[in-house]
């Protein structure tokens, strides 16, 4: 059994439904990253999850018991608020020890109990101060303190890094991930950073429009998304997707792609009995950048590669990578070459397609065209359990 | 002559004028008080020879100790000092509840919204706008029924059920601005609706504590109406003691005193803003949130 179950759960305010039957279990220590564009829900989840917001229809279960109208102080869960939320009129220590002190534990325990937290997040020379004489930074861990110390069964964090600065951010990231290694605390963490998401988590949740659209691990919701959105939404610079005409030449399934230079034809091998339905009909591919290098740093171990000449559009180099663009199926195509790659635009030059990576969308649907439909739902297997629990 | 220099003679003269019709108001509004100040310390005589505006050849508290102490009000001659302590008396509790209700009421109002929320906030704002001479009638009523009426009690009642509009109106616009996830983490953290109150918002809520008191101050202790109306003889305020030594004075109008008493009357409003105005902090809010 599943450590935190959302089970079907649904969110109206008045007309408006807000969130419409989310499904979602996780084990614990798990690391789970709700992630969506700003309206999706997924706040709105987390708060639901703390007991602030009230659930319209559904279960939520912790650790096998139902917490749906267990007030927000009993849920054992603390809470890291985007805005730190720190109590103004008191000090750092005051704040991080207002929970405990809530709950009745004697001053000495306490006392340890704040100086371990703070510690942990090396504060303890702020511990006097109060909110207003602190940095960002400095917040956003007093606020994580707060959560620490009351060593609960489950963490949320609502957008925590969304008030730092670019650099602050990567730190403090990297700082949440190694508490989480080294604490093996369960975490829902939510996000509309879609790196954050990435980075942090062992389960990702992608959401829009009240919806789960997709739950794996980071790489399964990257490398093989459940839809146009989650390819669009994950991973920076985005999924390329090129619309393509699936036809059979001889024996072979392949993808025919228009392009100024002429049509340029991609073998299918990955989903090829769901394409092969497709056969005559247009579909959009999907392919990350990566996945179209020069020919010298294909990965010719575990792909399987398959070259054609293109002309080069437009260059952008960022240091580690060269992004080329070029023109394919009517849109502009991003690749990612090795930074020394001598190229400017109007250059005709030799693009490798790493063609085992490649996915396929029903255009209208917008789903996944795949040969596993059962494997396809990420979701599906872990809803079954949840029919067990319900 | 440079065109600079002009420009620069044209903004002295300017601010020249700006300061002497400033000094101008100034020295008009402090002539009263100036008046008033100095006829307290002469002795009556000095005051007949008809020159107000003259300091005092030969300085005398007598008319401030006579005004304290033994002044004649009605057939009482024993000074204003208990009509003093009788607004004490008043104005201290009713700061101090209608305040906290205010306060309560608007904590309620922000941040345990309920259905109808904003017509209770309405009434509640209503009551600010009714005139004091419409609620004379139905207040000496009330103040019958409840046996408090001819005591400095039923003033505080009334001046309570008179303030609460006011307080409320001040606290629930403060709190609409105090951010609610504060609020959301103190239920995280266990804490429990006083808790909540007291602890989190009540520490953060110092500057408009400081203008509800000074605002509630004023107008309980410089009332005439509700003190003239429902209270008489020794349970009367100042401001109802004051008037009625001015008209009680037979004989030789004893302007010295009458002033001394009067400066008496005013002082604790002007300690309240002098003291009250040094706390009247901004920012105290900084750092609970971004930005």
């Amino acid at each position: 059994m599943s450590f935190l179950h959302i089970h079907n759960v649904h969110k109206r305010f008045g007309e408006t439904h807000v969130l419409k039957g989310i499904d979602i279990a996780i084990e614990k220590g798990d690391f789970l990253v709700l992630v969506g564009p700003s309206g999706c829900g997924k706040s709105t989840l987390l708060n639901m999850i703390a007991g602030l917001d009230a659930i319209s229809e559904g279960e939520l279960l912790l650790n096998g018991e139902r917490i749906n109208d267990l007030h927000p102080s009993r849920r054992d869960i603390a809470m890291v608020f985007q805005s730190y939320a720190l109590y103004p009129s008191m000090t750092v220590a005051g704040n991080i020890g207002f929970g405990l002190e809530m709950r009745k534990v004697p001053k000495a325990k306490r006392r340890e109990a704040i100086q371990r937290a703070a510690e942990l997040l090396q504060i303890e020379n702020l511990l006097n101060r109060k909110p207003a004489q602190l940095s960002g930074g400095q917040r956003q861990r007093v606020a994580m303190g707060r959560a620490l110390v009351r060593e609960p069964q489950l963490f949320l964090f609502d957008e925590p890094l969304s008030n730092l600065d670019a650099k602050l951010r990567v730190d403090m990231r990297t700082e949440i991930k190694q508490l989480h290694q080294r604490l093996g605390t369960t975490i829902v963490y939510v996000t509309h950073d879609q790196i954050e998401a990435m980075t942090l988590a062992t389960r990702i949740a992608v959401m829009r429009g009240g919806e789960l659209q997709q739950l794996g691990t980071p790489q399964a919701v990257y490398d093989d998304p459940n839809n146009l959105f989650v390819a669009g939404f994950m991973g920076s610079p985005s999924m390329n997707l090129i619309t393509a005409r699936i036809e059979r030449h001889d024996d072979a399934l392949v993808a025919r792609i228009e392009s100024p230079a002429g049509d340029v034809t991609l073998p299918i091998v990955r989903d090829r009995a769901a394409l092969e339905t497709w056969c005559d009909r247009d579909v959009i591919l999907g392919l990350r950048p990566e996945a179209i290098t020069d020919p010298a740093s294909a990965n010719r171990q575990d792909g399987e590669i398959f070259e054609a000449t293109l002309e080069v559009a437009l260059v952008e180099p960022t240091g580690a990578d060269l992004y080329v663009v070029t023109r394919l199926g009517g849109r502009n195509i991003n690749a990612r070459m090795r930074p020394g790659a001598s190229l400017s635009p109007g250059q005709s030059t030799r693009f490798a397609f790493d063609v085992s990576r490649m996915v396929g969308f029903d255009p209208e649907s917008e789903a996944r065209i795949r040969d596993d439909a059962a494997a396809a739902m990420g979701t599906a297997a872990q809803t079954e359990t949840l029919g067990q629990n319900a | 002559m440079s065109a600079g220099s002009i420009v620069a003679r044209r903004n002295t003269l300017a601010r020249a004028l700006l300061y002497a019709v400033l000094a101008v108001f100034a020295i008009l509004y402090l002539m009263p008080l100036y008046v008033m100040l100095v006829t307290s310390f002469k002795p009556l005589e000095e005051i007949h020879q008809g020159n107000m505006l003259a300091l005092p050849e030969e300085w005398t508290f007598a008319p401030w100790r006579e005004a304290w102490g033994s002044a004649c009000i009605g057939l009482e001659c024993s000074g204003v000092h208990g009509y003093f302590f009788n607004s004490i008396r008043i104005v201290v509790p009713a700061v101090l509840i209608s305040g906290l209700l205010g306060a309560f009421n608007g904590y309620v109002l922000t941040k345990w919204r309920f259905r109808g929320h904003k017509v209770v906030f309405g009434l509640i704002l209503f009551s600010c706008f009714i005139p004091f001479q419409i609620v004379l009638l139905p207040m000496a009523r009330v103040l019958g029924i409840l046996h408090i009426a001819n005591s400095t009690t039923g003033l505080v009642l009334v001046h309570i059920v008179y303030g609460i509009g006011f307080t409320t109106l001040f606290f629930r616009n403060f709190y609409e601005s105090f951010p609610d996830e504060l609020v959301r983490a103190a239920k995280l953290d266990g804490a429990g609706f006083f808790t909540i109150f007291f602890r989190i918002l009540l520490p953060a809520s110092i500057p408009i504590i400081v203008v509800t008191i000074i605002w509630q101050f004023t107008n309980v202790w410089n009332d005439f109406l509700f003190g003239v109306s429902f209270t008489s003889g020794d349970s009367a305020p100042i401001t109802v003691a004051l008037n009625n030594l001015v008209n009680s004075s037979t004989g030789v109008k004893a302007y010295n005193v009458n002033m001394a008493a009067a400066m008496v009357a005013a002082v604790p409003t002007l300690i309240v803003y002098i003291l009250a105005g040094k706390y009247f902090l901004r920012g105290l809010m900084s750092g609970s949130v971004k930005g």
